[in-house]
């Protein structure tokens, strides 16, 4: 009998590889709850050997880090811990390691510099009307398929186009701007935390406020440093499962948690946004126990947008969130006892506006970003005298 | 004259023919539905079918030494497998689409090219074993039995498939339905070869039973298939031109088509911006054109008092979901065209006070169609001297990236030629409105003037659009962008990388290893697999030249593609059959066949470029078919030269198969998008010259 060529081997086993692979076909019989998808997580990693040989004008030392052996270092900036060989770049693609020390290459660079309205951050209960001087450089901790900035987040900073703004200059622009605030915002906040903590504390200097915009994705000691100088943020809370994170967002979901906890420690105002996904986040016990949750371990107080979902970025082939989910799912928070639950991206409807907790009635009128009403005198309801949450005056 | 067994296992051939053509064509449109629809993935999912069927027929070759080993029983049920498996692979993508990848989100090139390539694997590699298998179980009786009647029983299946699919099946039934009408006749031909050495009647039944069983099952199970994760399936159709559904949760509907949500029924956003911004800048809105329309837009459009609204969509059974679910409003002035724009407005003599053009992004070619300075120069010359031409592509939010900029400025590049004013506006789509007058950025003010009233711009429109980011959108303009023409369609490459660029992927690796194998391949091959691998690729490329051709010439191609894919398929047959009469003139014909290829493709970029006007349809289906026609000739005589045995009829088909993968991919992927339509044909020539330049030199000798 003949023996098997080299080649028939190679054709044969390629085939029938080929042929073993729908063998999966087996899976939809598995559980499906906690992992629709044997992707199970699409966190980032780090990226060896791709950072640059030297640093650029727009680097600054890390503002914590831990040194390890072999030159090694690990970012204790977020909670990926990334730990860089010399000459890797963290999954936030903002961090590397260069001869043993950690710096971060986007200090001063901001890639996008906006002024807009404290409402489209969204912030409601943070003075209303006023303007917030937005900037962002490139780079995220997460990886959400639906990202809407994902030409930044997803990018190096070399990569990208640039202002050159040091901390210095962003507050003079802030005020040239008019603005009474300064937004890190856009990409994830958490990522150029260097640039960002100095800049923040410029902006105290000249009593400009500072927001932070972030899915609260930081270790607690940044964190705590940061609110040192910090006036409000906005957390996204992208669902109460950690699957669902790991999933859509590339994150876990606990960390998040802490940065609420410890906002609220802190005393610093804020407001959680979730995006309703649908399929993912649409899911009424779920909300139900965030609500629990939030009630338990931060209070009814801080105000909850729930966001209508658009198809974007990857996520592009799901519908968008119904209105009704969102109405629905702002009547269920309620009753659980959150005071304050807006819809979001639903233009023109009354859950806009905001209404006293304790006597019902009207207190702002939101036409988008105009308030055609407003009834807070102080930091009180005028109606009732209630003290509504957040930064008014 | 051919014994019973023959002419039986010829109609298998036929048949296995029939059903792999519609099977091909079903799978193509189910990855168009459940994956990215642009001619990167078409072209992976022909590649790879091409490949793994000319990997299959290698796989055969084993059984080619030894003849003794193909028998009938295997070849039958080997086709029984193969009607069974054609339904079964489409609901396998369908099912593994979800648990490979996450539920919602679409899919990268490399993901897709794997999940492609092994999803098809099974049904692909028996495909290509079958056929060279099916001559060896013949020849095991007859051994002077000629390989290229087998060839032309399986292009006369190949044909007869194509032409009920495309003017049929396609029309009549769904996926399943058709996969279970095409697989039918291929189940009783097996049946009827089907001869186990004991209790006859009762195997065959059996393994007939069982696959009309798989066939009827799947049928069933079709809908099921289709129910979404969120809500309820509220409609579902194969039109002609792709699967359209409708999911309902809770009050909303939202209209699919190809897998995107294309209609929701609450979109405010979309609905003023594409209405208000371009009907905002005149005053005179009489007569307006939508080609294509957005959810809500009529609503709006009713605000301006129009007279009459000509709204042009491409299918009929679109527009019929789309007023069934009230996502378009029936509106007094309202008047439907089932017509491609493009094509309505080459022959419309009216002129227009507003042309809101609402297509998707440009990244087919059939949608590039309607960005470039062809049609941007219709639509001048349909425009009234103050009216306002407005289309849109993806926005951003906050930056622009590179891809984008590029492509960006390639539209405002080309739709300057014709626009003396042009205003960006950016949001989550970057809206053009061009016109003749300059056009003002105050939409608010103006909409407040003319007493329309808006709940979204109102509201948003000045803490969105700022002068500092209009002003930075119009700055991102880089006026040394090509533009994109009918021609060249630059635009493509451009759209092609923002593909890659969105999932941080190159194509750079795929590209380089296909370079290897292939060159590989070509140093292991003859002179004569080499020609055959050369007509292979210049099969496939011309087809998809032509397909791109008809389009630049007509504006639109639908219907056209079914008759184009047909005829490619229908002049292999007749030249097969002419070149197995003159096939022991071997390398003369060869060498007079590729002369006649590249004096035809001359003739094509001869044409093409000076009488373009003069070309009709029937003179593309005639090209086509005389380049196949030329192509089939040489099977024969390749086959001949190549050696009569079993061996060498596995490595002459397998070199067609894997010519025309390649074929494919360069031509539609890299050829056409980046250099344009004559450098394609030109590079066909080329490709063609080496193979002549092959059989000149060829003195008796393989290389």
């Amino acid at each position: 009998m003949k023996k098997i060529s080299r080649r028939d081997f190679l054709y044969c086993s390629a085939g029938l590889l080929a042929c073993t692979t729908p063998a999966y076909a087996l899976w939809p019989f598995s559980d499906k709850t906690e992992s629709p998808s044997i992707r199970a997580s699409i966190r980032g990693k780090v990226f060896k050997g791709d950072a640059p040989d030297k640093l650029w004008k727009w680097s600054h030392e890390g503002f914590s880090y831990k040194k390890l052996k072999n030159s090694r270092v690990m970012c204790n900036i977020c909670p990926n811990h990334c730990v860089l060989s010399p000459g890797d770049r963290s999954a936030c693609r903002s961090k590397v390691n260069l001869k043993g020390t950690l710096y971060s290459l986007a200090y001063g660079n901001p890639c996008a510099v906006n002024t807009d309205p404290v409402e489209k951050k969204p912030l409601y209960h943070f003075k209303p009307g006023s303007k917030a001087f937005s900037i962002a450089t490139a780079g995220c901790n997460f990886r959400c398929l639906n990202c809407q900035n994902w030409e930044i987040s997803q990018s190096r900073p070399e990569d990208v186009r640039h202002h050159e703004l040091f901390p210095g200059d962003v507050v003079k622009e802030a005020g040239r701007a008019d603005a009474q605030s300064i937004a890190y915002t856009y990409s994830e906040a958490v990522t150029y935390f260097e640039y960002m903590i100095d800049t923040a504390r410029l902006a105290r200097d000249a009593n400009l406020h500072n927001l932070l915009i972030s899915n609260g994705f930081i270790n607690t000691p940044p964190l705590l440093e940061l609110c040192r100088v910090l006036d409000a943020a906005n957390i996204n809370l992208k669902s109460f499962r950690d699957a669902v994170y790991q999933q859509l967002n590339g994150g876990r979901l606990q960390p998040v948690l802490n940065t609420l906890k410890t906002l609220h420690e802190q005393g610093i105002h804020f407001e959680i946004t979730t995006l309703i996904v649908p399929g993912y986040v649409d899911d009424e016990d779920m909300l139900k126990q965030m609500c629990g949750w939030i009630l338990a371990h931060i209070g009814p107080d801080y105000p909850l947008h729930l966001l209508r979902f658009f198809p974007q970025y990857k996520l592009d082939r799901l519908p968008p969130t119904p209105v009704s989910t969102l109405v629905r799912f702002r009547e269920l928070a309620m009753e659980e006892g959150i005071h304050y639950v807006y819809p979001g991206n639903v233009p023109d409807h009354e859950g806009n506006n905001t209404y006293c907790h304790n006597c019902k009635k009207l207190l702002v009128e939101r036409k988008g970003y105009y308030i055609p009403e407003y009834h807070i005198e102080g930091n009180q309801c005028k109606f009732c005298h209630t003290i509504i949450p957040g930064v008014w005056v | 004259m051919k014994n019973k067994s023959e002419r039986a296992i010829t109609r298998v051939v036929i048949t296995t023919g029939i059903s792999s053509v519609v099977t091909q064509l079903l799978t193509i449109r189910e990855f168009l539905a459940l994956f990215s629809g642009n001619e990167f993935v078409i072209a992976l999912i022909l590649f790879s079918w091409l490949i793994l069927g000319g990997l299959g027929t290698l796989l055969a070759r084993p059984a080619g030494i030894h003849p003794s080993r193909a028998t009938l029983n295997r070849l039958a049920l080997l086709s029984f497998l193969l009607a069974a498996l054609s339904p079964v692979q489409i609901m396998v993508i369908r099912v593994l689409r979800d648990i490979f990848f996450i539920h919602g989100a679409s899919v990268g090139f490399y993901p897709t090219f794997a999940f492609t390539f092994c999803t098809i694997a099974p049904y692909c590699l028996i495909l290509g074993f079958v056929l060279p298998y099916s001559l060896f179980v013949i020849r095991a009786k007859n051994p002077d039995y000629p390989g290229i009647h087998i060839y032309m029983s399986d292009n006369l299946g190949d044909v007869a498939g194509g032409a009920l699919f495309s003017f049929a099946l396609v029309f009549l039934f769904t996926p399943m339905q058709a996969l279970a009408f095409a697989n039918l006749p291929l189940a009783v031909c097996t049946f009827l070869i089907f001869k186990p050495p004991s209790q006859p009647a009762t195997q065959g039944v059996l393994f007939t039973a069982a696959t009309l069983a798989v066939l009827v099952m799947c049928v069933y199970f079709e809908k099921p298939s289709l129910a979404p994760e969120e809500g309820g399936l509220a409609f579902y159709k194969e039109s002609r031109y792709g699967r359209i559904t409708v999911h309902k949760d809770r009050e909303q509907f939202t209209l699919f088509m190809e897998g995107r949500p294309v209609f929701s029924s609450i979109n405010i956003r979309t609905a003023e911006e594409a209405v208000h911004y371009p009907l905002s800048q005149i005053e005179k809105k009489d007569h307006i054109l939508m080609i294509s329309a957005r959810a809500g837009m009529m609503g709006e459009l009713a605000k301006h008092h129009p007279r009459t609204v000509d709204y042009v969509e491409l299918d009929p059974a679109l527009t019929s979901v789309l007023f069934e679910f009230n996502l378009i409003q029936k509106i007094p002035a309202l008047h439907v065209i089932h017509r491609d724009g493009r094509a309505f407005l080459s022959e419309t003599d009216k002129t227009f006070d507003a042309i809101l053009l609402n297509l998707p992004e440009p990244e087919t070619f059939q949608l590039n169609r309607f960005y470039t300075s062809h049609f941007f120069d219709l639509v001048s010359r349909r425009l009234s001297p103050d009216g306002i031409f407005c289309f849109s592509i993806q926005g951003y939010d906050n930056y622009l990236a590179e891809p984008q900029r590029r492509k960006l400025s390639s539209i405002h590049n080309t739709v300057s030629m014709f626009f003396p004013h042009i205003l960006m506006l950016p949001g989550e789509k970057i809206y053009f409105l061009c016109g003749n007058r300059p056009i003002e950025k105050n939409i608010p003010a103006r909409l407040k003037k003319m007493g329309i009233s808006t709940a979204y711009i109102s509201s948003y429109f000045y803490g969105n659009l700022t002068d500092r980011r209009i002003d930075y959108l119009s700055a991102l303009v880089d006026p040394e962008v090509p533009r994109n023409t009918d021609d060249s369609p630059r635009l493509m490459n451009i759209m092609f990388s923002q593909w890659f660029a969105k999932f941080t992927a190159s194509p750079k690796w795929f590209i380089i290893t296909l370079i290897v194998f292939t060159g590989m391949y070509l140093f292991r091959i003859t002179r004569e697999e080499f020609v055959l691998f050369s007509t292979g690729c210049m099969t496939m490329g011309s087809e998809i030249l032509v397909i791109f051709a008809f389009q630049v010439v007509f504006g639109y191609i639908y219907f056209q593609i079914g008759m184009i894919v047909t005829v490619f398929l229908a002049g292999l047959l007749p030249g097969a059959w002419l070149g197995e009469k003159l096939s022991r003139q071997g390398r003369n014909v060869l060498v007079l066949t590729d002369c006649m290829l590249i004096f035809l493709t001359v003739i094509f970029i001869l044409v093409f470029t000076f009488g373009k006007e003069m070309l009709t349809a029937s003179s593309f289906l005639l090209f086509g078919f005389s380049i196949s026609l030329l192509c089939g000739f040489q099977f024969p005589a390749a086959f001949h030269l190549r050696g009569a045995d079993n061996v060498a009829a596995v490595h002459t088909f397998s070199a067609d198969l894997i010519g025309a993968a390649i074929g494919t991919l360069i031509t539609s992927i890299v050829l056409i998008p980046y250099a344009g339509i004559l450098w394609t044909a030109s590079g066909l020539i080329f490709l063609k010259l080496i193979s002549l330049i092959i059989m000149v030199n060829d003195n008796g000798n393989k290389p």
